[in-house]
């Protein structure tokens, strides 16, 4: 189990994506963490001690696991930038190819046009 | 496990199951490029809310959950879940200013 900072994180989390592209998982879990025993937390509360929290990250590919803590000002850069690196990497998802649903008279062929054109949504789940 | 249908729904779910209990609550993502498939886990370790799709459109979706999530995990689950913050953040950006050279 690697600590690291949010950049290093973000870089090899990065790689772990880049390395499981042709067969594997990659499993990305947030927690709320204090790093601190829960008798330890108890004994802060009651001295009055206020105890700060921050988001564990952690990654794993099944063999190699990272991980690393957010505080609450960290938080928004850390946020844009795992965006970036999830919208760069989840690229095999299906786009939205409705043409089932859409009525015989609509052009076939429509670029992704991410505007919200038919209401009626199928929900995502795909029975396997 | 229960998988459910509606992104709507999963996401006010697993938001109430936080702030009951931010201590065990915590939330998974899987995804496999491989299968092209993206599976989402809320659990406090007594319940378990999942959600599955294939589409590119829910990774848009989920990305405002990673978002809301962040907000609740490092500054508490009381904090406000600021959806429209990180819009405003994108508006900010100026698209045209009409001070252009003029010919």
């Amino acid at each position: 189990m690697v600590l690291l900072q949010p950049d290093p994180f973000l870089s090899e989390l990065t790689s772990l994506y880049e390395k499981n592209l042709e067969s594997g998982s990659v499993w990305v879990t947030m927690k709320r963490s204090c790093l601190k025993t829960k008798n330890k937390r108890e004994q802060m509360e009651k001295e009055g001690q206020k105890i700060e929290y921050k988001c564990l990250v952690r990654a794993t590919d099944g063999k190699k696991i990272i991980s690393t803590l957010i505080a609450a000002k960290d938080q928004l850069k850390f946020q844009a930038s795992y965006a970036t690196v999830l919208r760069a990497h989840m690229d095999a998802l299906k786009k939205r190819e409705r043409k089932d649903r859409k009525k015989a008279t609509e052009p076939a062929k429509k670029p992704d046009a991410p505007k919200k054109r038919v209401p009626v949504k199928k929900p995502g789940s795909t029975k396997v | 496990m229960v998988y459910i249908e509606s992104w709507d729904e999963f996401v006010e779910r697993s938001v109430q199951l936080f702030r009951a209990d931010p201590h065990s609550t915590r939330y998974v993502t899987k995804y496999r490029h491989c299968d092209g498939k993206l599976v989402l886990k809320v659990t406090d370790n007594r319940e378990c809310l999942k959600f599955k799709t294939d589409q590119a459109q829910d990774a848009k979706k989920m990305e405002k959950l990673n978002n809301i999530f962040f907000t609740l995990m490092s500054r508490g689950p009381d904090a406000d879940i600021a959806e429209a913050s990180g819009k405003e953040q994108a508006e900010q950006q100026p698209a045209k200013k009409g001070r252009g050279r003029r010919q």
